[in-house]
């Protein structure tokens, strides 16, 4: 296949530099140190959540890869995002999505943190098999080097993507003003940029969504779908509250597409960072549609057990936390009225 | 198993209904009285019932009749609805009035219902009684809510009749169980005076099979999670039918105060609330008070948001055919819209859908951000204030109804939301529009075009919530009647998408010298529009034009870079009149859409504002008969020498 080098134009590389630098600053800002501590105080669900995250989504992306039989750069990029810790974009739709918040932003800071060691060891363990068949090509046409993925690199660039992260959670602690505005530029700057990068790329390179294999589409499509399908049922199969399970879903489909796009801009060359790029792109693209169809879905299905979940929580906050809701007997279903979390759950984090 | 979920419960009568609902909901918060911000006490269905088997039996014990009248007077507090019970479960109905009723009105209402035993809520109330106690022979017992209260001799103390109840019933008395099965549909479970816009307060007749009707006819769903927060008086029958609808299906009732309102919204974070429009047009304010103090990067996105939201919620209630249709739209111009309105809807889409995430959220976290549906009700609420709750995300629905209809006639559905309309009628309830001149049927009638809908009258209703009658005023009552059919005295139309739209009060016409006949309402309602106007009232019966009474608002102006200190600054002030002018000629023109006649041609601003209970009713309703009274040497001098003066 016949790919277009050189996807980006100096100046696009600039405006997506950009682009990660706001989001990632936007991320920060809507952190606090409580945060933190808040992931010590639901081990369980933050563990669950990273076996999710990093077990189950690095396996989707690999299985996708082989299932589909993708070209080796896809298959890396497919994979590099299966290993990506989770973004704020999950906490937006975790809350639109009667989900609970407060785990959904646990588990994006500790997979951050945990990325930083986690996505070169899982990279390196899943690509092996796409990594030779590069090798191979290379060689044929003459390189003289193996290819290999870029430990180091991957690893200074996460380091490099964190540090707007704490600009912007300075920024929270100095001016709050500035940080929710910063918050919610974000989202916005990221949805044009995500446009004008895929309106630059159809203008361009017209027939780049031609020569896509149809694979990689169902392939960008999938992942997304799968990891919510797997996260929900691994997260009830062990036995979380269906709020915790919402947000889990969310959390292991919705990856970090940002910080995607920093590393294959700063480890990765030709010929396989164009392709890489146009997969990260059609990924971001293609996830934002999906997870808000996934989240009108969870917000209808999952009315009921929320509106349980927010009127014993408001009992405790009015009537004292002793307060014990009892609903009628035929009200609540099994699931629900075995579940100990059922009133006590970690208050939302709401501002 | 979801339909059982949100079932209402059945029952014969408001007894009935009370004990069914403790034992339906058992230990679940049925009322919660605030005594902080983050500290309120509940009490169950399952209490509340005992408590109220209790004080019923006490009150028998007392010689509180079948079919008695027990006088209520007081406004939301937990003894006020345990009263309730109690007087429900002997049998007897009451007769509500709120703290601010005057003495006059004390005085009529407890001869005129023939009240022996009286609660009151506060020690002040008890005192004012006492005080006409030789007017009041028929007055045998008082009875103070307030438990910190310092009763007088010969005054009992609720917790006592209480005692004394539980006690018997301790002892084996089952005196109430007799009285609950003694209760038939058509006896009052209330007995409400209203002294509405004009006239001397009557007494309206409401049976249980009212009330009933009610709490099984009003849309909506609702289950045990729902939070209701109650602002309006209790005392008015449309906040009563809300808290009889609210233990219905099992929901808490949580009492806040106009005074603790916003803080309240973001506690309780209610589902469910009603409120008349004066509270809404308070929250409107304050919610772009709050964007326009917002970082500026902010109030773009607001504004962003808002324009996306309207865009969006235009078409889309274009596409599911809910917009307001006064006249038929030919069926080509539907055609001719509806891929416009396609092609905008789906474009918009997206953006909406961020902005509403990210932006608009926001704005309904500042209510709580729970709000499935909120009623309005008690008064037409402005067509701004409607579209902008509407486009922000918290649907307002609007209803129609009055004291003598208990009081819910119409009410627009959640799924049905046509902004500008009150809705269809509820169920069971049928609605006729009668042309006041020649008292002709127009709707609804086979003869007319599209069997007389858009065509305007006055509006009849028949159906289960309309009153027994006025109480022991027979000419009223018959007056009140035609034909069956309950005469509301308001103007409306049926629209083409069978809604009700309410066009004014037909007794509040203005008639001109020129035989105009001037609806004030909409007058009004667009005046109110500016941020100078706080309240204002169109006068100008038997005159050659129209004037109108204006109080303004003192913050919005500033005199010489300073704010005046008060409304007697603003009258005389020559800058104040002219922005106020101005006002006028912006708001009510021509080109606006209103008619030559129904033009301003004079103006006065008053030094004082209308006050609740005074010239406003306890719905902020203006009672035109008052302010026509109180200020009545400012319109003789309006209409002194002919009009042009001002304008």
């Amino acid at each position: 296949m016949e790919f277009p080098s050189q996807l980006l134009y100096a100046q696009d590389q600039a405006l997506l530099a950009i682009m990660i630098f706001v989001i990632m600053l936007g991320m920060g800002s809507s952190l606090t140190v409580n945060d933190f501590k808040a992931v010590a105080r639901s081990p369980r669900g933050v563990f669950i959540g990273f076996l999710s995250q990093f077990g189950l989504m690095p396996l989707i992306a690999l299985g996708l890869s082989i299932l589909l039989g993708l070209p080796p750069a896809f298959a890396i990029a497919l994979i590099l995002i299966g290993c990506l810790p989770g973004g704020t974009t999950s906490n937006m739709f975790a809350y639109f999505s009667r989900g609970s918040v407060a785990l959904s932003i646990s588990m994006t800071t500790a997979s951050t943190v945990v990325a930083l060691f986690m996505m070169p060891l899982l990279l390196n363990l899943y690509t092996v098999r796409f990594t030779s068949q590069i090798s191979e090509t290379m060689r044929a046409a003459g390189a003289e080097a193996d290819f290999v993925i870029p430990t180091g690199n991957i690893i200074s660039s996460l380091v490099l993507v964190l540090v707007p992260v704490a600009m912007g959670m300075i920024l929270r602690k100095k001016s709050p003003g500035w940080a929710k505005t910063a918050e919610d530029t974000a989202g916005f700057v990221a949805i044009m940029v995500i446009l004008y990068l895929i309106l630059t790329a159809f203008i361009r390179h017209g027939g780049l969504f031609l020569q896509t294999p149809i694979q990689v589409y169902i392939a960008t499509i999938g992942i997304g779908m799968a990891g919510f399908f797997f996260g929900y049922w691994f997260s009830r199969l062990v036995g979380m509250y269906p709020l915790f399970q919402r947000a889990i879903s969310l959390e292991t489909g919705i990856q970090n597409g940002p910080v995607s796009f920093a590393i294959i801009l700063l480890s990765f060359n030709e010929p396989v960072q164009s392709q890489m790029l146009w997969l990260a792109i059609l990924y971001s693209t293609f996830i934002v549609m999906s997870s808000s169809v996934i989240t009108l879905y969870f917000r209808h299905k999952g009315k009921f057990d929320w509106d349980v979940y927010k009127n014993t929580q408001i009992h405790n906050r009015l009537f004292g936390n002793e307060y014990v809701t009892n609903y009628p007997k035929d009200f609540l279903p099994e699931r629900l009225k075995r579940d100990p979390s059922q009133g006590t759950s970690p208050i939302q984090k709401r501002d | 198993m979801q339909k059982t979920k949100n079932e209402r419960i059945v029952a014969d009568n408001l007894a009935d209904l009370y004990q069914k609902a403790a034992n339906r909901f058992e230990s679940l918060p049925a009322f919660a009285t605030r005594e902080n911000a983050l500290q309120w006490k509940p009490v169950s269905f399952r209490e509340l019932c005992n408590q109220g088997l209790d004080l019923a039996t006490g009150l028998i014990d007392l010689g509180v009749e079948a079919r008695d009248h027990v006088g209520l007077f007081g406004d939301n507090r937990f003894e006020w609805i345990l009263s309730d019970y109690a007087v429900q479960f002997c049998g007897a109905a009451d007769v509500p009035r709120g703290r601010d009723v005057s003495d006059n009105e004390l005085e009529y209402i407890v001869t005129h219902a023939g009240i022996e035993v009286c609660f009151v809520e506060t020690e002040v109330l008890q005192n004012r009684l006492l005080h006409m106690k030789q007017k009041l022979p028929g007055l045998r017992e008082i009875i103070v809510l307030d438990p910190k209260a310092q009763v007088k001799e010969g005054v009992r103390k609720l917790k006592d009749i209480l005692n004394t109840g539980a006690r018997l019933r301790s002892e084996g008395d089952t005196r109430v169980f007799g009285r609950i099965k003694g209760i038939r549909p058509d006896d009052l479970f209330t007995l409400i005076y209203t002294s509405g816009t004009t006239g001397r307060p009557k007494g309206v007749m409401l049976t249980h099979a009212n009330m009933i009707s009610q709490t099984r006819n009003l849309p909506g769903i609702h289950n045990p999670n729902d939070r209701t927060l109650s602002v309006l008086p209790v005392w008015h029958v449309f906040e009563r039918v809300i808290e009889m609808y609210t233990i219905s299906f099992g929901g808490c009732t949580y009492y806040s105060s106009i005074q603790t309102l916003g803080t309240d919204m973001i506690n309780v974070e209610p589902t469910f609330m009603a409120s008349a429009p004066r509270l809404w047009e308070k929250i409107h304010e304050k919610i772009w008070k709050g964007v326009k103090s917002s970082h500026p990067v902010r109030q773009v996105l607001f504004h962003i948001a808002y324009f996306l939201s309207r865009q969006y919620k235009v078409s889309e209630s274009f596409l599911n055919k809910r917009f307001l249709e006064i006249r038929k739209k030919p069926w080509w111009e539907l055609m001719f819209l509806f891929p416009f309105h396609l092609v905008r809807w789906l474009i918009v889409l997206p953006w909406y859908g961020f902005f509403n995430a990210a932006v608009l959220e926001r704005i309904r976290l500042s209510a709580g951000g729970s709000l499935a549906a909120t009623i309005s009700g008690g008064g037409a609420l402005p067509i701004h204030i409607d579209r902008f709750f509407n486009y922000v995300g918290i649907p307002v629905l609007e209803g129609y109804g009055l004291t003598e209809t208990s009081p819910v006639i119409s009410v627009r559905p959640k799924l049905n939301l046509v902004v500008g309309s009150v809705g269809p009628p509820i169920k069971d309830t049928q609605v006729r529009i009668l042309d006041v001149e020649t008292g002709q049927v127009l709707f609804p009638n086979k003869d007319l075009p599209y069997e007389g809908r858009s065509m305007r009258g006055e509006i009849q209703v028949r159906g289960p919530q309309v009153m027994a009658g006025y109480y022991k005023d027979e000419e009223l009552t018959k007056d009140a009647f035609q034909d069956g059919w309950f005469r509301t005295g308001d103007l409306g139309m049926m629209t083409h998408n069978d809604c009700l739209k309410i066009l004014g009060r037909s007794k509040a016409t203005i008639v001109l010298s020129s035989g105009e006949n001037v609806e004030p309402e909409p007058i009004e309602m667009r005046l109110q529009q500016s941020q100078y106007i706080d309240q204002c009232m169109v006068v100008g019966q038997d005159q050659k034009s129209l004037g109108v009474l204006i109080v303004p608002v003192l913050e919005a102006f500033r005199l010489n870079g300073k704010q005046p200190d008060s409304l007697e600054d603003l009258v005389l002030n020559k800058e104040a009149v002219q922005v106020i002018r101005q006002e006028i000629r912006r708001l009510i023109s021509i080109s606006s859409g209103f008619k030559n006649y129904e033009l301003i041609r004079d103006f006065r601003l008053l030094d004082r504002s209308f006050r609740v209970g005074h010239e406003l009713t306890n719905l902020f309703k203006v009672k035109r008969h008052v302010v026509a009274a109180e200020f009545n040497n400012v319109i003789q001098d309006l209409f002194l020498n002919g009009s042009n003066k001002n304008m």
